[in-house]
């Protein structure tokens, strides 16, 4: 939470904009203050809160960091959270109205679940060239099967209307794909196959005669190559709301006041003289709606904002990871990366420096002798 | 679409036992080739010289049925 004096992090939400949009806490902004970055001062005020954790949501607050950072973190979820999806279709028979390209894409879509061990420990399946196509093996690739053939119910009566009572197997469910493990996969996914992770997904409807038969690989892939291999349905972050009363409201005007804010966020005390006055008590539940705004008696007396460096974060999984893991997971993935960024530069000075002696030598040959004898006297 | 072989097998009859389908009510002979009824719907077995027509329902248009072979395709 900001200090109240401290108003430099709320961004300002007037009845028509948006003010105070942009950080200032960089060096050279603020005369006299050292906003140079630090890892001890950062250490000191970074914060991470959980309010929710379920294995397929959870909520959590990042405060006292950079939109840059929060975004990151977002995007790197979404994008390059490795996760498994099925890649290939191999089609023996389908005889439904759905067509085979359809129906392939359908099942890519679909969230895969099973041991998260296993699944972490597959490794990327490199597709070679086209003339040289690799094999897939136990290690990147899992093989699913769907087999089902649409019969006649026998036992139906003739006035039944009903799909259920006609027929069997008319609805093909993703609960129908089934798991074949091959070589350590056996073992490894032992307690707990890989499977859809929804199995009331309908995948296509049949009718009798019809039939679908098909063979599936599934391997390890990014977000920023296809959206089914995304981790997360949304993950997204939201800035604190912030709202301060400047004078108090009591009486009557105190609920008139509460009612223009979702339920929670304004609570009305009973003051000691026996008066209602309203205070903000959860302003998580805030949707910054401005409708206080619109009312001519709350005009100067209460102002709107959000803290420009308190993320809410909701990450929603698709249920193959829980959701603070994908979370964990996108900050290894930022610190792998600023790893490399930082060694790429360190690379790219010295190549720098090791240019420009070059050609200072290139220039005058006499010059780096001249400099050591500059250096002795 | 990867199904597009360059290489175009010529057709070779089913040999005897495998009839091509899953599942096959009777042993059928050697050649016999088996479509579906466009009225009525039903398998119909024909031989190498016999009438193209349903033993079902005396129809004479029958449907080729789908390939068995497997057809690759890209999940996107």
């Amino acid at each position: 939470m900001p200090a109240a004096s401290n108003r430099r992090n709320i961004v300002g939400v007037k009845a028509e904009t948006v003010t105070n949009v942009s950080s200032t806490d960089f060096p050279g902004h603020w005369p006299g203050e050292d906003h140079s970055w630090n890892i001890k001062h950062f250490r000191r005020t970074f914060r991470v809160k959980f309010f929710r954790n379920t294995p397929l949501f959870s909520q959590f607050d990042l405060i006292h960091t950079d939109a840059a950072i929060a975004n990151t973190l977002r995007r790197i979820m979404i994008a390059e959270v490795p996760t498994l999806a099925i890649e290939s279709v191999y089609v023996s028979n389908n005889t439904s109205i759905i067509q085979d390209e359809v129906l392939a894409h359908r099942l890519g879509l679909i969230p895969l679940c099973g041991d998260k061990d296993a699944l972490k420990g597959l490794s990327w399946y490199l597709r070679g060239e086209d003339s040289a196509p690799r094999e897939p093996t136990d290690e990147d690739t899992v093989v699913l099967y769907l087999k089902k053939a649409c019969e006649r119910n026998p036992d139906a009566k003739k006035t039944d209307t009903d799909p259920d009572k006609l027929y069997i197997n008319h609805n093909v469910y993703a609960s129908d794909i089934l798991f074949e493990p091959a070589g350590r996969q056996i073992k490894s996914f032992a307690h707990d196959p890989v499977r859809a992770a929804n199995p009331d997904i309908l995948i296509a409807k049949l009718r009798p005669g019809q039939e679908i038969d098909l063979t599936m690989h599934c391997i390890k892939g990014i977000g920023q190559d296809h959206a089914k291999f995304s981790p997360v349905a949304t993950a997204s972050y939201r800035l604190l709301p912030d709202i301060k009363i400047k004078k108090p409201i009591r009486g009557k005007a105190a609920e008139r006041f509460a009612a223009c804010f979702p339920k929670g966020v304004i609570a009305i005390r009973e003051r000691k003289d026996g008066e209602k006055e309203a205070v903000v008590d959860n302003v998580r539940n805030d949707t910054v709606s401005r409708e206080v705004l619109r009312h001519d008696e709350f005009k100067g007396i209460v102002e709107l904002g959000r803290v420009r460096d308190h993320f809410i974060f909701s990450v929603e999984s698709t249920g193959q990871f829980d959701a603070d893991e994908i979370f964990l997971s996108a900050v290894g993935t930022l610190k792998a990366k600023t790893i490399n960024l930082k060694r790429d530069i360190y690379k790219m000075l010295r190549k720098q420096a090791l240019d420009a002696r070059r050609a200072r030598e290139a220039e005058n040959p006499d010059a780096d002798e001249e400099g050591d004898a500059m250096d002795t006297q | 679409m990867s199904a597009t072989g360059s290489q175009r097998e010529a057709y070779q009859p089913p040999a005897a036992g495998s009839s091509g389908m899953g599942r096959s009510y009777v042993p059928a002979p050697a050649g016999t080739m088996f479509y579906l009824c466009a009225e009525c719907g039903v398998k119909v077995g024909i031989n190498k010289g016999e009438p193209i027509r349903c033993k079902e329902c005396g129809h004479r248009i029958l449907y080729k049925q789908r390939t068995t072979r497997m057809v690759q395709f890209e999940a996107r």
